[in-house]
């Protein structure tokens, strides 16, 4: 006996939100901020926001957004 | 990473970049600029922390870039060779190379990679304009 129709729509509607909200997790994941110091020998290191050298990176990025950001406002 | 520039950029001399002028390096910050549709500010600066160029106010550039890397150098037991912080707002790189650092600010999702492999070709040519005094003029 064939579906209901009804029922393939409920499926296919409820398999889009399934892809959306996975998109939506990924991008969530992506877009967290991180801070990243790399040495040599290709070494690396991450500073979690909530570190103390991690905060003082953030802040000092920040001003130098802002600076670039204050530019790129007057130049256009 | 090769090519001998193993210690200290900013604070540690200009080993083999020479004397780099304004001049190079304000058309390798264009050439930056052009390559780099992402980006939103730039600036080179010497093995001083002097800015060579900018793409905007070089006193407050020199200011922050000195912050940031002074932060990057405490972070670790050895000087950093590149720097890279994402936030909401935006990206900033920062990447020694032959005591010369180069900075950038860009937006959102730039790719890091290629930004990194821009940054360094630029700084590359221009230590090599550093050491030809013909050219660095």
């Amino acid at each position: 006996m064939p579906p209901k129709p009804h029922r393939i729509l409920l499926d296919r509607v409820s398999a889009y939100a399934d892809e959306a909200a996975a998109y939506v997790r990924r991008r969530r994941v992506s877009r967290r901020p991180f801070a990243r110091l790399y040495y040599s020998e290709g070494r690396a290191s991450d500073h979690a926001a909530d570190s103390v050298a991690g905060g003082e990176l953030f802040v000092a990025a920040g001003r130098l957004i802002e600076v670039a950001g204050r530019a790129g406002r007057e130049s256009r | 990473m090769a090519d001998g520039e193993a210690n200290g950029m900013i604070s540690g001399g200009a080993e083999g970049g020479g004397t780099v002028s304004a001049q190079a390096a304000e058309g390798a910050l264009a050439y930056l600029t052009e390559m780099s549709p992402d980006l939103r500010g730039a600036a080179i600066l010497d093995s001083a922390g002097a800015v060579l160029a900018a793409t905007s106010e070089p006193s407050r550039w020199r200011e922050d870039a000195a912050a940031l890397l002074d932060v990057s150098d405490r972070a670790g037991e050895e000087p950093v060779r590149q720097v890279h912080v994402a936030t909401e707002q935006g990206e900033v790189f920062a990447l020694r190379h032959a005591g010369l650092t180069a900075l950038v600010v860009s937006d959102r999702f730039a790719l890091a990679s290629l930004m990194f492999f821009d940054m360094r070709s630029v700084l590359r040519e221009l230590a090599k304009k550093g050491d030809d005094p013909g050219d660095a003029a």
